[in-house]
C-alpha cells in the first residue's frame, strides 16, 4: 500500500490522538539522542551533545527534530531529496544506511557533520526516516580556501546494505580521518541511536496503525502551519530592513550584510543581501540558511510551534547565489555557524521594528570555536573541539542571559574534569567577564572568558565574531563589550597558533546588546550588579598560572 | 501489641496511620500542619494518635516519616543564605552551569536563580589535577579569611567545591575544617561528602542545594527527633529519602540532599503498594496536596530510579525516583500576571494562614476557596466537620479576584479549578505522554488531600478511563511508610579495567560495601533471615562516560564471575543501543550494593461484596456548580465511611470522608473495591 493509499483510508484522527503521537514522535527522536550521546567516546557528543536527532516522513519532510541544535536542521532537510537522486526508492531495503556530509552534493553544511540516515519501513512500506548527525571532531589543521581542503567529501552512499556494513566505504572514510577510533564510535552511536528510532517507529505504527500514525505526522505538519499562519498574521504588515557588519579573523575588514522582510498577512517572505562569497571557511550554503531562518522565525512568531516542515510554508526566502550566505561549490564552509549567528541578528534586528516586545537585542553574535590538535606521546593524534557562548541579548523585560550558547547553537561545555583528563591541556579560569554586558534599562548578558594552558606541543585555531564591531543594543540599550583572542604572544599563520608547553591563551567572547536607555534601570537591578562586581571593567583576570 | 507509625508532613496538613503488628488495626489521623516548625504538628499527631488507640509510646515499634521540608524550600527559594568557597577561577561555574540556555527558542525563559549570590560565592587558591597530584597547594589563609568574610556577610551554610574534589578530598576536608573552626555555627558541607562523582557542575550544584537546605532539614530533623524522645518513644524515627528507600534520622541530616524528594517519594511507594494490593500494575500516580502535586508513572508497578536529576532546576547527583512535581496544590493562590491571565501557584496560603476560608487572615483566593464556592468542597465544614469554613468570605476574595478579568465570580471560581487542572495535566505529559507512554493505558491513582477532587477533571482532560481512590487517600503516603520494606543504598566509584587482574578491587570494593549494609542491617535491628542484598556494577566502555548497571551473580566473587560480568554487559549493551564493540576495554565504574529489610506490613483483608446499592452511605444532597450544565446542580453527597464493598454510584455526585472529597462528574460511575478503594470509571 503506499502511503498516498494509507492517507486516504486514514480516519479522521481526534485531537488527543494527534497530540499523543506527535509527542511520542518527539519522545522518539529524544530517545535517539540520548542514545547517541550515551554510545559515543568522542567528548563532542558525550559531554558537549553536538548532535541532533530526528524523524522524516517518507516525502523527505521533517517530522520532528530533538531539542539539540538548530543549526543540524540545515545538514537534515535536503539530504533525502540527495539520496533519492542517487538511489531509486524502489532499491531502498530495510537495513539500508545512507552516510553523508557533503554541502554540495549531499545537503549538508559543514563536513564535519556525518549525517546517517535509516529508511523505516512498515507493512512493507517506506513510511518514515530516522535521521541523525554527529559533529565528528575531526579534519583540524587544514585549509578554507575551498571545500576540498576542509575534508573528505562524502556523497550520501550506503555504510549498511540490507544491514550489512560495507566495510570498504567505512575504511575508505576512516582513512581520512585523524582520529579514526573516535570516528567509528561516533558512527556506532549513530548507528544506536537510527536503530532505535526504527524500532520505536515501527513498534508506534504497530500500536496504533500505520495509516493512523502518518494521518497524524501530516495533521502536525497542518498544525505546525496553522500555528505559524496565525502568529505572522498577528504582526502587523510591513518591509522591514536592518542591515550589520560581519567581521572575523579571516575578513577582519568585514563583510556588509543585508535583511529585507517583508509581512503580507500571513506570509512572511525574507530576502537577504550580502557580498559574493569568499575564499575562507565562514560561507553558509542555501540550506544553512533555510535552517537559520526557521530557527529565527519560529522564536519570534510562536516559540511553541513544532519544529516540523510545516513551519516552513508560510515563508519564502531568498538570496542570489554565490554569496556569503547562499554559497555555491567550490565554497569553503567550515565555520558557516558564526554566520548564521548574525544573520539570525540581522531578522532579530528587521523584525523589532515590528514586534518590539518578542525580539532580542544583539547576542555576542558567534559561534566561537577552538580547535586544537596535537599528538599524545605515543605519536597517535588528538584533536578536540569546543564552541564557547556568551552574552544573549536583553529582552524587553528582563535582562540578557549570562554566559549561555545562543540561537544556532546550544552545546555543552566539556566539564573540567573530563577535558583535562582526555588532553594535555589545562583550563585555569572560566568565568563571565565583568563589564562586557550592554547597559540598558535591561542589561545585555555577560560573555564568557576561558584561560587555558598549554601542557604539550599543540596548534590551536580559533574562530568567532564581533571582535572588532560591537552587538547592538536596541530603543536606547547600549553596546555588549566585543570579544578578544589572546594568544599570549604565539602569533597566528593563517589562523593556527602553534602552542609550546606552558603558553596560555585567553578566549574571550561578546557581552550581548542592552534594552531601553541606562538611565532608566530599577536603582535595585543597578545596585546588585555593582555589588556582585558584575560592572567592574577594571577587575584584573590574570591568567593565574599554579 | 507493638504499634508501627506512619506519618506524613505536608505543607498543608500532617496525616498519621497507626498500625499495630498482631491484630492488623488500622488507625489515621490528620491534623493541619505547623510550617513554622513541622515537628510540632507531628508530634502532636503522634500523641492524639496513640491516645486514640490507647497505646503508649514506649509501644512504638517503628515510626516512618515522610517530609515535604526540602522539596517545598527548593522549590520556593526559602533555604537559607548560603556561601561558596571554590577554585581559584572558577566561582562563577555555578552560574554558567553547563553554558547552555534553559530554552532553544523561547527568549522569555530564565535560568533558575543561582542559590548563591555571586559576591558569596569566594575563590582560594589550590588546584588539583586529574591524576590526583596537587599543583597548587591550598592556600588556607585565603581560606580562614573566606570563612571570616561569609561569616561576616551572614550566611547560614558554607558549600566547599574543588575541582577533583572527588579524587583527592584532602583540600575540601581541610578547607572544612577551617570552616568549622571560623565558623562553626554554620552548617558546611564539602562536595566529596555528598556526591563523590565525577563532573564538576553536576558536583558543585548538589554540594550547593546540600548546603542551601541543610540548615533547614538538619534542624527539622533535630527538632522532630527531641519532640519524639519527649513523647517517650523510644523506636528510632526513620525518613524517606528521594530514592524511595527508609533510612535513620542521623544517616538523614548528614545528607539533606538525598532526602529533597523524600515526601513525595513517600507518595509513590505507598502507590506502589497499593497497586500490588489492588491487582494494577500501570498506574500514574497524582498526589495532590495543599502546597504542591507530585506525579509518577509506574509500568510494571516499578518506577523509575535515576541516579542524577534536576530537581526544579537545580542539577542533583543522587539517586531519585522519577517524579516531576508542579509548585500548585489547594492551599496556591490564584493572581492576576502581568499579562492579565489567571494563574495560579507556586505561592501558597499552605495551612497557615491557608485558604481565605479558614479565616485566619488570609484574603488572597486559592483553589481551595474556588471548591468552596463551586460548592465542590462542603462550604461549611472541612476535616469531617472539625473545621468551619467561611464560603462568604472565599466568594468575596474571588469576587475581587473576577472584577479585573471582567468576569463573574462563578466563571472565576471554575476558572481556577480549570487553571490548575491544565497545570496538572501538563505535569503528567511530562511523564508519560513526553517518555512515550500513552496515559490512556494507565490508572490514575488519586490521593493527597486535593487529588480526588480534582482528578476526575484532570483524567477527562488527559482522556484517562479510570481512576483509583484509595480508602483514605488523605494519608495515603503515611500509611505508605507502613506497606515499604526499609532500604538503603551504597556505593563506591573506582575505575578500572575489567580483566582477570581486576577481581581483587572489585571483592574488596563489595567487602567494603557489605560491611556498610551489615552494619547498617544491625542498626535497623532487621532480623538476619529478613536481609536481602542486590549488587551490581556499572560498566561501560573505555571512552564513553555513561554506565549501564549489570547485576553482579550472587555468591562470592570469583574470576567466573568476571565472565558473568562481562557477558552481562555485552548483552545489555547490544539491548540498549544494537551493538557489541568487539574486542575494546570495558571499564568497571560504581559498584553498588543495595540493602532491604523485610518488615511487617499492615495488611487489608477484602471484604463481602455488599451489593450495588449506596443508599446507606447517603448524607443527603448539595448543589454543586457544573460549568457543563451552566449552574449549580443537586447533587448526591456519600459518607465514604459507610460505603461498602460493591456499592456502586453514578456522577454527578459527591463522596465526603474525614481526609478527602471525591467529585464524581456527569457520565462517570464509581464502584467499590473489596479493599475499599473507590474505582471512578468513565461511562463509554
Amino acid at each position: 500500500m503506499s502511503q498516498a493509499n494509507a492517507l486516504k483510508n486514514a480516519p479522521e484522527l481526534d485531537p488527543i490522538t494527534v497530540e499523543v503521537i506527535g509527542s511520542a514522535l518527539n519522545s522518539i527522536a529524544e530517545e535517539m539522542g540520548e542514545a547517541l550521546v550515551r554510545a559515543s567516546y568522542s567528548t563532542n557528543i558525550k559531554e558537549r551533545r553536538d548532535c541532533s536527532t530526528a524523524l522524516f516522513d517518507s516525502d523527505g519532510r521533517t517530522l520532528c527534530q530533538a531539542q539539540h541544535i538548530p543549526m543540524h536542521l540545515g545538514s537534515f532537510i535536503d539530504m533525502l531529496p540527495h539520496i533519492l537522486k542517487r538511489h531509486p526508492a524502489e532499491e531502498l531495503r530495510p537495513g539500508d544506511v545512507f552516510i553523508g556530509n557533503d554541502a554540495y552534493e549531499g545537503g549538508g553544511t559543514h563536513l564535519p557533520d556525518f549525517v546517517l540516515l535509516e529508511p523505516i519501513f512498515a507493512e512493507g512500506t517506506l513510511v518514515a526516516w530516522a535521521v541523525n548527525t554527529a559533529h565528528h571532531a575531526d579534519f583540524a589543521d587544514r585549509g578554507h580556501a575551498h571545500i576540498y581542503q576542509e575534508g573528505l567529501r562524502i556523497p550520501p552512499v550506503r555504510l549498511y546494505r540490507a544491514g550489512v556494513l560495507q566495510a570498504d566505504v567505512q575504511a575508505l572514510i576512516l582513512l581520512n580521518c585523524q582520529v579514526p577510533r573516535e570516528r567509528l564510535s561516533n558512527l556506532r552511536a549513530q548507528m544506536a541511536a537510527n536503530r532505535l528510532g526504527v524500532a520505536r517507529m515501527t513498534a508506534l505504527c504497530a500500536k496504533y496503525g500505520t495509516s493512523v500514525v502518518l494521518a497524524a505526522g501530516r495533521a502536525l505538519l497542518d498544525y505546525a502551519e496553522r500555528k505559524m499562519r496565525a502568529g505572522i498574521g498577528a504582526i502587523p504588515d510591513g518591509t522591514y530592513r536592518f542591515s550589520d557588519v560581519y567581521e572575523n579573523p579571516e575578513v577582519p575588514e568585514g563583510l556588509e550584510f543585508g535583511c529585507e522582510i517583508t509581512v503580507a498577512g500571513e506570509t512572511m517572505h525574507l530576502h537577504f543581501t550580502a557580498p559574493p562569497q569568499v575564499r575562507a571557511g565562514l560561507n553558509m550554503t542555501r540550506t544553512a540558511l533555510l535552517a537559520t531562518v526557521f530557527y529565527a522565525v519560529k522564536t519570534i512568531v510562536d516559540p511553541g510551534v513544532l519544529a516540523n516542515a510545516g513551519l516552513a510554508r508560510p515563508l519564502t526566502v531568498t538570496a542570489a547565489e554565490g554569496t556569503v550566505v547562499s554559497c555555491v561549490h567550490p565554497a569553503a564552509v567550515n565555520g558557516r555557524c558564526s554566520t548564521c549567528q548574525r544573520v539570525v541578528d540581522l531578522i532579530l534586528g528587521a523584525l523589532a521594528q515590528a514586534v518590539p516586545e518578542r525580539v532580542i537585542a544583539a547576542t555576542n553574535g558567534a559561534n566561537t570555536v577552538c580547535l586544537f590538535d596535537g599528538a599524545f606521546a605515543d605519536g597517535t593524534p588528538w584533536i578536540y573541539l569546543e564552541t564557547i557562548g556568551g552574552g544573549s541579548g536583553a529582552r524587553a523585560t528582563k535582562d540578557g542571559l549570562d554566559g549561555v550558547q545562543v540561537h544556532m547553537t546550544n552545546t555543552s561545555n566539556l566539564p573540567v574534569e573530563a577535558f583535562e583528563i582526555e588532553y594535555p591541556l589545562s583550563l585555569l579560569r572560566y568565568e563571565l567577564v565583568d563589564g562586557s554586558g550592554g547597559a540598558g534599562r535591561f542589561r545585555g548578558g555577560m560573555g564568557l572568558r576561558r584561560v587555558y594552558r598549554a601542557d604539550a606541543p599543540c596548534r590551536l585555531r580559533v574562530d568567532g565574531s564581533r571582535l572588532r564591531t560591537a552587538p547592538w543594543g536596541l530603543a536606547g540599550g547600549g553596546p555588549g563589550a566585543t570579544g578578544s583572542f589572546d594568544f599570549g604572544g604565539a602569533v597566528a599563520d593563517r589562523g593556527v597558533v602553534t602552542l609550546a608547553p606552558g603558553q596560555i591563551v585567553t578566549v574571550t567572547t561578546a557581552g550581548g546588546g542592552g534594552y531601553y536607555p541606562p538611565e532608566q534601570r530599577d536603582p535595585a537591578a543597578a545596585a546588585r550588579d555593582l555589588a556582585e562586581g558584575r560592572l567592574d571593567t577594571k577587575r584584573p583576570s590574570p591568567p593565574a598560572a599554579p | 501489641m507493638a504499634w508501627r507509625i506512619g506519618v506524613d508532613s505536608g505543607g498543608t496538613f500532617t496525616d498519621a496511620c497507626l498500625f499495630e503488628e498482631g491484630s492488623g488495626r488500622v488507625e489515621v489521623w490528620k491534623l493541619a500542619s505547623t510550617p513554622d516548625d513541622p515537628s510540632r504538628a507531628i508530634a502532636q499527631a503522634v500523641e492524639q494518635g496513640l491516645d486514640r488507640v490507647g497505646a503508649a509510646a514506649e509501644t512504638v515499634a517503628y515510626f516512618g516519616h515522610g517530609s515535604t521540608v526540602g522539596t517545598n524550600a527548593l522549590i520556593q527559594h526559602r533555604g537559607v543564605p548560603t556561601g561558596l568557597i571554590t577554585t581559584a577561577g572558577f566561582r562563577d561555574l555555578l552560574e554558567i552551569g553547563r553554558q547552555t540556555r534553559p530554552d532553544l527558542y523561547d527568549f522569555q525563559v530564565d535560568k533558575p536563580p543561582v542559590l548563591v549570590a555571586r559576591n558569596l560565592r569566594l575563590e582560594v587558591p589550590e588546584r588539583v589535577r586529574h591524576d590526583g597530584t596537587v599543583e597548587t597547594a591550598l592556600d588556607e589563609r585565603a581560606v580562614r579569611e573566606a570563612a571570616r568574610a561569609l561569616k561576616a556577610a551572614g550566611v547560614a551554610a558554607v558549600a566547599i567545591c574543588f575541582l577533583y574534589g572527588f579524587i583527592r578530598p584532602e583540600h575540601e576536608a581541610t578547607a572544612r575544617r577551617i570552616v568549622a573552626e571560623e565558623f562553626p555555627e554554620a552548617f558546611a558541607c564539602a562536595s566529596h561528602e555528598v556526591a563523590p562523582e565525577f563532573r564538576e557542575y553536576e558536583r558543585l550544584s548538589t554540594a550547593v542545594v546540600n548546603a542551601y537546605l541543610g540548615p533547614i532539614m538538619q534542624g527539622y530533623i533535630s527538632r522532630l527527633g527531641e519532640r519524639l524522645a519527649q513523647l517517650g518513644l523510644a523506636a528510632r524515627p526513620h525518613l524517606t529519602q528521594s530514592n524511595g528507600g527508609v533510612i535513620g534520622f542521623e544517616q538523614a541530616a548528614r545528607l539533606p540532599v538525598r532526602s529533597v524528594l523524600s515526601g513525595p517519594s513517600t507518595g509513590v511507594i505507598a502507590a506502589q503498594a497499593l497497586g500490588r494490593m489492588a491487582g494494577l500494575a500501570d498506574l500514574i500516580t497524582f498526589d495532590m496536596g495543599g502546597t504542591s502535586t507530585d506525579v509518577a508513572l509506574l509500568r510494571g508497578n516499578e518506577v523509575r530510579l535515576a541516579s542524577e536529576a534536576t530537581v526544579h532546576g537545580y542539577p542533583i547527583k543522587a539517586p531519585m525516583l522519577d517524579i516531576n512535581t508542579v509548585g500548585a496544590g489547594g492551599g496556591s493562590i490564584a493572581t492576576i500576571d502581568s499579562g492579565g491571565l489567571l494563574k495560579v501557584g507556586p505561592r501558597s496560603a499552605g495551612a497557615a494562614p491557608g485558604p481565605v476560608c479558614y479565616d485566619r487572615g488570609n484574603t488572597e483566593p486559592t483553589v481551595t476557596d474556588a471548591n468552596v464556592v463551586l460548592q465542590t468542597l462542603n462550604p461549611t465544614h472541612l476535616l469531617g466537620g472539625r473545621m468551619p469554613v467561611r464560603q462568604d468570605l472565599a466568594r468575596a476574595a474571588i469576587a475581587r479576584l473576577a472584577e479585573p478579568l471582567g468576569m463573574d465570580v462563578m466563571a472565576t471560581a471554575q476558572g481556577i479549578v480549570a487553571v490548575v487542572t491544565a497545570n496538572m495535566a501538563r505535569a503528567i505529559r511530562v511523564i508519560s505522554v513526553q517518555r512515550g507512554h500513552d496515559p490512556r493505558d494507565y490508572t490514575l491513582v488519586a490521593f493527597g488531600g486535593a487529588g480526588p477532587l480534582h482528578a476526575a477533571r484532570l483524567a477527562r482532560e488527559l482522556d484517562i478511563g479510570s481512576i483509583l481512590v484509595p480508602r483514605s487517600p488523605g494519608i495515603l503516603c503515611a500509611m505508605g511508610l507502613l506497606l515499604t520494606d526499609l532500604r538503603s543504598d551504597f556505593a563506591s566509584t573506582r575505575l578500572q579495567l575489567l580483566s582477570g587482574a581486576s577481581l581483587p578491587k572489585l571483592e574488596s570494593a563489595f567487602t567494603a560495601l557489605l560491611d556498610k549494609a551489615e552494619t547498617w542491617f544491625a542498626e535497623e535491628g532487621i532480623a538476619p533471615a529478613a536481609r536481602r542484598v542486590v549488587r551490581t556494577v556499572d560498566m561501560r566502555y573505555e571512552g564513553q562516560n555513561y554506565e549501564l548497571a549489570i547485576p553482579v551473580p550472587p555468591g562470592p566473587i570469583t574470576a567466573a564471575s568476571l565472565d558473568v560480568l562481562a557477558e552481562g554487559f555485552a548483552e545489555a549493551h547490544r539491548r540498549m543501543y544494537g551493538f557489541v564493540a568487539e574486542g575494546e576495554p570495558v571499564q568497571l565504574v560504581t559498584y553498588r550494593v543495595e540493602a532491604a529489610g523485610v518488615v511487617p506490613k499492615a495488611a487489608f483483608p477484602p471484604r463481602d461484596d455488599a451489593g450495588p446499592d449506596a443508599a446507606a452511605a447517603l448524607l443527603g444532597r448539595r448543589d454543586a456548580w457544573l460549568p457543563e450544565a451552566g449552574g449549580f446542580v443537586s447533587c448526591p453527597i456519600y459518607d465514604r465511611e459507610r460505603l461498602d464493598c460493591g456499592n456502586r454510584i453514578a456522577g454527578p455526585a459527591i463522596v465526603e470522608q474525614m481526609d478527602a472529597t471525591t467529585f464524581i462528574l456527569p457520565g462517570m460511575t464509581a464502584r467499590v473495591d473489596a479493599t475499599l478503594n473507590l474505582i471512578l470509571k468513565t461511562a463509554s
